[in-house]
């Protein structure tokens, strides 16, 4: 029935975008909150209902808007559905009391909208529409409670965000001129031709790799994602960060041989993954070790597109690899979501309950490390499948103990959150979400392993496998009570030295600094003085007005010469 | 008819010109009426040939003004492009100076003069020959004048001296350009550009670079856009119609005639005049842009906006080619709806809170939510964030400098674009995101039933700040300013 989808396509982004309207209406700001969990839902459906191929064409809508459900995108949209519908429970009982709950309701339902339609878009104007909706509407979430840290975040965010757009648009225009086209699928298949394919690659991946938080262009999402509401905080890190990372699933060229860009992403990704790791294992924040640790992972999945482009001319390998990527991030995404909400569970939660909500973030975070039987153990056997060995697949490999240690630091650090009084226990309002989160964290990869994957989920069983999910975590655990042990034993305190001598380093390392738009205010005061004695200079009519006549006069009489 | 339909036009505008410079100051009711009966009935007649001219159809009339020099009205699609914008964009501004003044002194001689600054804008946009042209742009010129120094003020009357010394000077050299290429090939009609072949090409380049550096005079084109930031001083329903309709755009206008209309695209590549006035504009783009950003007053930080995206305009006239015409073309529409937005607002904050200093806008947002949800909008058009209209001028432009092999737009359009969210941002962070100054409490917020009212003076502004948004939306309808400006650059391009 192509009216039905073509009717849930368009609903997928209207209802989100209805509900972001109805705050305007002081008396429907409640109503509007409350709404918050359902306004995703006709994009789950979607995922269901839509069959592949069907698509919206609005011949009117931008420079022509095509939106449809295909390739990886019902993985992302599934992601980016549920977690957004459960967030938005979650956020019901976290901001119901605020006096921006309005304004956050508003931009939830701007950034939500951007995010679904990112994943459906069919044309690049769409795309980048879409794209900045998601990038500039994340920003009042971020700022949401205006501590100077908020604003700080805030302003790095927002700088890197309108880079981020300007380079998209000058990627996208090198990448379609004389194209005839704005269908991203022509966009990309002319993109390995095309003369300006060095400035539309490096272009884009830098607008979608500041969204995507690649080193070194992910200084904003340490600050970011701690300072919003744990709600946007779990979106942010969960789903938002996959916008970019589905961007370049969409323009990275496939079926021909780039070895240079392919080389370029694999490098920028492990680099990523192993400097989020080490720098989050300095930082004390949870919130904040839990966004080093996005970045890790992000950085592993765009090591994982490198080597979707370095398949050059063999389309099949290369979807195969981007559908792992696809489904590493699924994974991630509920994870992380659900490490997030665990902060604010850990918030409410006493004496008492705290184990209980500490040991949930375990699994979530041993989840992301690829313990066997969680979903983990599939999104990384998806991932060493897809890769070819070599030096990436290695690192990869290792950087399961790097991503051990960071979230076994996060959940210590967790520990410490909990409420003075013994017996508080978290709302169910905030506990129904995070615990839903958590479980489609578990099963939905078990699920959908087969069908994304192509080979059986039981693999992931064998003893070989499963070898190869333990190991990491075992080493990692020894590291961390080496580095916990008494000093005095024998063989403890040498290596406890070393890792101290470590982590010592790591403190040492430069902090990245908020940075000030410094160019921009220098160009505002500093040069201010020459800059308004030029203008004056050139406002005096009499200077202007002379010229021009002189000017005028000098050619009628060389004329009349 | 269809020789009486451009005069009906002229016409619209110039009986309420005439009637109301004779009706007491004390009518303010027959002097709405009729203001605003003028200009319903020119959008009326501006819709009917907006049809037929999609449909190939071309209004004209000529009558000889002296012996030997006619007046020619020649509706093509060009022209009603301006037209369109211009009825449309002063059918609001009439609604909003009228709940702006509110019975102020000398009413009847400003909306005299201000029907009379319309009719000369149509005027331009009708003419059919070069001399036609300069006749009403002189007379905007002087129509103009009034309404700048209409609050009779020192700074006033200082403004209005300088935009005189420069808009006189301006015309002077168009003129001269105008004179040397008619001696030179005859009467410049713009249906039949001159022959140009037989001009010797030092001479057409002279003739070009007159006529354009007048020109550029009212499109404020540095080093020539001094007078602009001063006429700020004006009336905030001149400035909005000022930055968006009337001068500026006439002048863009004017330039946008002589390349495709005297000279064509080719001809202007040919002689080397295509370059150097891309690389003029691209510099007023970036050094408007970066003054804008050291105001601190919000009226003048938008006259410094102006003197940039005006430019845009100039930029795509010059770089040859299909996209750049179109991105040119569309920005005279988008760049109005969503200047005039901007300076609607500034007069509502000027008007209602006083406040005309940026570091004054602290918390404005909770106080004025449907004025500064309009500035939003506009602001963010002007950045470029799409779907604004803005966006959609960038991207013509920024693919038509590509596609003249001139890559270097792309920074400048780029760059144009960090500087806008560089000067508009920081407003939009104080408005919604700062909390209010002190000495106002929590009781002066929620007053936006009272304060932002009546609608006339609300109205406008969301009207147009909607608009902007739409024609962005819903760019590649056939009746959006894109489509019509695809239109235009197929019949230039493809004849």
């Amino acid at each position: 029935m192509p009216l039905i989808d073509q009717a849930l396509l368009a609903l997928t982004l209207l209802v989100p975008l209805g509900i972001a309207a109805l705050p305007i209406i002081r008396a429907w700001r409640d109503r509007a909150l409350a709404l918050l969990p359902l306004a995703p839902l006709p994009g789950l459906l979607a995922v269901f209902v839509v069959s592949d191929g069907a698509t919206l064409v609005l011949p009117d809508l931008l420079l022509g808007g095509r939106f449809e459900i295909s390739g990886t995108a019902p993985l992302f949209l599934l992601l980016a559905t549920l977690l957004w519908s459960l967030a938005g429970l979650y956020a019901r009982s976290a901001v119901a009391e605020n006096e921006r709950r309005g304004g956050f309701t508003a931009f939830w339902c701007v950034t939500l909208t951007g995010n679904l339609g990112v994943f459906l878009a069919a044309d690049v104007v769409s795309f980048y529409v879409l794209f900045a909706m998601v990038s500039l509407g994340a920003y009042p979430l971020v700022v949401h409670y205006r501590t100077a840290e908020a604003i700080a975040a805030g302003r790095v965010y927002i700088g890197l965000a309108i880079l981020g757009e300007v380079a998209i648009f000058a990627g996208l225009l090198f990448a379609t001129v004389g194209l005839g086209s704005l269908l991203i699928t022509d966009v990309r298949a002319a993109l390995p031709l095309s003369p300006h394919q060095p400035y539309a690659l490096a272009l884009l991946i830098v607008g979608l790799g500041i969204k995507a938080g690649l080193v070194p262009l992910h200084v904003w999402l340490p600050l970011a994602h701690p300072v919003a509401p744990t709600p946007a905080s779990a979106v942010l890190s969960g789903v938002i960060v996959k916008a970019g990372i589905f961007g370049l699933m969409q323009f990275l060229p496939l079926g021909f041989a780039v070895p240079f860009w392919a080389e370029l992403l694999m490098v920028l990704g492990i680099v990523t993954a192993y400097y989020g790791v080490l720098v989050g294992l300095t930082q004390r924040k949870p919130k904040t070790i839990l966004a080093y640790s996005t970045l890790s992972q992000m950085g592993l999945v765009v090591a994982l597109l490198g080597s979707a482009v370095a398949a050059g001319a063999d389309v099949v390998a290369a979807e195969v690899v981007l559908a792992a990527a696809a489904f590493y991030a699924l994974h991630h995404g509920f994870a992380k979501g659900a490490l997030f909400l665990s902060v604010g569970v850990a918030e409410k939660a006493g004496r008492e309950v705290l184990p209980w909500v500490m040991a949930v973030a375990t699994l979530m975070a041993l989840a992301i490390a690829g313990l066997p039987f969680t979903g983990g153990a599939l999104a990384k056997l998806a991932m060493k499948e897809a890769m070819p060995a070599g030096a990436a697949l290695t690192f990869v490999t290792f950087s399961a103990i790097g991503t051990t240690l960071l979230l076994g630091r996060f959940v210590l650090q967790l520990a410490q959150t909990g409420k003075a009084s013994d017996t508080a226990r978290p709302d169910l309002g905030s506990l129904a979400p995070w615990l839903a989160v958590a479980a489609l964290a578990l099963v939905v990869p078990w699920l959908l392993f087969e069908p994304t994957i192509g080979i059986t989920a039981e693999t992931a069983l064998a003893s070989d496998k499963l070898w190869d999910g333990i190991w990491p975590v075992l080493v990692a655990g020894g590291i961390a009570i080496l580095a916990a042990a008494e000093p005095g034993s024998d063989l403890a305190a040498p290596a406890r030295r070393i890792v101290r001598a470590v982590m010592q380093a790591l403190q040492r390392l430069p902090r990245p600094r908020l940075p000030e738009p410094t160019l921009l205010y220098a160009l505002a005061d500093g040069s201010g003085r020459a800059a308004e004695r030029l203008e004056t200079g050139l406002v005096r009519w009499s200077i202007a007005g002379t010229v021009l006549l002189a000017l005028a006069l000098g050619i009628l009489v060389a004329l009349l010469l | 008819m269809t020789a009486f339909l451009p005069v009906a036009l002229l016409l619209t505008a110039l009986i309420p010109a005439a009637i109301i410079f004779f009706l007491a100051d004390d009518r303010e009711r027959l002097r709405a009426f009729i203001n605003i009966a003028g200009a319903v009935i020119k959008l009326g007649l501006v819709g009917y040939m907006l049809f037929s001219v999609m449909d190939g159809a071309v209004y004209e009339t000529r009558f000889p003004l002296v012996p030997g020099l006619d007046l020619w009205l020649r509706a093509d699609a060009l022209a009603l492009l301006f037209i369109t914008l211009s009825a449309f964009l002063w059918l609001l501004t009439t609604i909003y100076a009228i709940a702006y003044f509110e019975g102020g002194a000398n009413l009847s001689r400003f909306f005299g003069f201000f029907s009379l600054c319309v009719a000369a804008t149509v005027g331009i946009a009708l003419s059919g020959t070069a001399i036609t042209f300069f006749v009403f742009y002189e007379l905007l010129t002087l129509a103009t004048w009034p309404l700048v120094v209409h609050k009779g003020d020192e700074a006033s009357l200082a403004a209005g001296r300088s935009y005189l010394a420069y808009t006189l000077a301006g015309s002077a050299v168009f003129l001269s350009g105008i004179v040397l290429l008619t001696a030179a090939t005859g009467p410049i009609v713009f249906i039949e550009p001159p022959e140009m072949a037989l001009v010797e090409p030092w001479l057409a380049r002279t003739a070009f670079v007159l006529m354009v550096a007048g020109l550029a005079v009212k499109a404020a084109m540095v080093p020539l856009h001094g007078w602009l930031p001063i006429a700020m001083a004006a009336p905030a329903p001149v400035s909005a119609l000022l930055h968006a309709v009337a001068v500026v755009k006439a002048g863009a206008f004017g330039i946008v005639r002589v390349i495709y209309d005297v000279y064509g695209t080719d001809l202007v590549q040919d002689l080397g005049l295509g370059l150097p006035l891309a690389v003029m504009a691209s510099v007023t783009i970036l050094y408007g842009s970066y003054q804008a950003l050291r105001q601190t007053g919000i009226k003048r930080r938008l006259a410094y906006s102006t003197v940039s995206q005006i430019s845009y305009i100039i930029l795509g006239a010059s770089l040859a080619g299909p996209f750049a015409t179109i991105g040119g073309l569309v920005h005279i529409v988008h760049q109005g709806i969503m200047k005039i937005t901007l300076f609607f607002c500034a007069g509502l904050l000027d008007e209602k809170l006083k406040i005309t200093r940026v570091d004054q806008l602290d918390g404005v947002g909770r106080r004025m939510p449907l004025t500064m949800l309009a500035f939003s909008i506009g602001a963010l058009g002007m950045i470029g964030v799409p779907p604004t209209a803005g966006f959609v001028s960038k991207w013509y432009l920024g693919l038509g400098g590509l596609q003249a092999g001139q890559p270097w737009v792309l920074l400048v359009l780029v760059g144009s674009s960090l500087l806008n969210a560089g000067y508009f941002l920081p407003l939009l962070y104080r408005a919604w995101f700062k909390p209010l100054p002190e000495g106002v409490d929590e009781s002066d917020v929620d007053t936006s039933s009272t304060i932002e009212r009546p609608w006339g003076f609300v109205g406008p502004p969301l009207v147009t700040a909607l608009l902007a948004l739409v024609v962005g939306l819903l760019a590649a309808s056939p009746f959006s300013p894109l489509g019509w400006a695809t239109l235009i650059a197929e019949r230039t391009y493809l004849p």
